[in-house]
């Protein structure tokens, strides 16, 4: 795609009632966003489309965190091409099925796949990935000339 | 007593203006004939923090993540890590000293064991 919408986001602040608004015109903002960004993610099985991600950027890293919470590591995959990380995994049911009778079921289960965008080309080599307490945080490294570097201005 | 005593839900509390933002987490609720199984989602919750309080049939389970500051811009902003809150009323066949919590990947897992009076007995039938 050639020609995708791309907005920086703020960080929400907390400032009582008046966030309710604010926050339902982010929340659709970034339907429509997220649909331009990641079409996948809205098509995906598995808990509410996928697990909720987060995408930061620093001068020479992307940071990639994302909520999966009762994923073994085990039943993860993620790599890497390119400037896409892909996500990749299943959220069992701790318990078996027979004997048992659901009283209340929030939670949902099943198999997830997210394709990412990254901001920038990283080093492949360079991915640290960490799986704990439920959230996972992946940590690319930038490759060398996609790092922002910055310019000197001369003065004459 | 029907299942539908045993717990009702417990509306949550509002924010907390300080630390910024509480999150109700999702619950299962599983009933088996000796128990039932509460899971809860609190992804990023540090398990030493996680804080679970019975007290006068209500059941309270509250976790706290790291928020703050994260480095970097966002590009893509799903979440907020926030502190999880969520209560429960338990009604009396559940055997309140005998309930165990452990938390994997993410899930609190409390195991509450019916009381005695609850599990289905069977009856000998004394004959003539």
């Amino acid at each position: 795609m050639n020609l995708v919408p791309w907005r920086q986001r703020r960080e929400s602040k907390s400032d009582g009632g008046t966030m309710q608004l604010g926050r339902l015109r982010n929340d659709i903002d970034q339907l429509f966003d997220q649909f331009f960004r990641d079409p996948w993610a809205s098509l995906a099985r598995g808990f509410g489309g996928g697990p909720a991600v987060d995408v930061a950027e620093t001068d020479d890293q992307v940071i990639v965190t994302a909520e999966l919470p009762g994923v073994d590591s085990k039943d993860l995959e993620i790599d890497v091409a390119g400037n896409m990380l892909s996500i990749r995994g299943e959220k069992k049911q701790e318990h078996e099925e027979k004997d048992r009778n659901y009283y209340f079921s929030e939670r949902s289960f099943g198999r997830f796949h997210r394709s990412i965008e990254l901001p920038a080309s990283v080093d492949a080599d360079k991915v640290d990935a960490v799986c704990k307490n439920g959230t996972l945080t992946v940590t690319l490294a930038k490759k060398a000339d996609a790092q922002r570097k910055k310019v000197q201005i001369k003065e004459r | 007593m029907t299942t539908e005593t045993m717990m009702k839900r417990h509306e949550p509390t509002a924010q907390n203006a300080e630390t910024g933002r509480t999150y109700t987490p999702p619950v299962d609720i599983v009933e088996s004939k000796d128990g039932w199984l509460m899971l809860v989602d609190m992804p990023g919750a540090e398990p030493k923090e996680i804080d679970i309080q019975y007290e006068n049939g209500l059941l309270t389970m509250r976790g706290k993540t790291q928020h703050g500051q994260r480095p970097g811009r966002f590009l893509l902003h799903e979440y907020e890590p926030a502190d999880y809150e969520r209560s429960f009323v338990l009604g009396e066949g559940i055997n309140a000293d005998k309930i165990q919590a452990e938390f994997k990947d993410g899930v609190m897992m409390l195991h509450l064991p019916k009381s005695e009076a609850l599990k289905p007995r069977r009856i000998e039938v004394k004959g003539g």
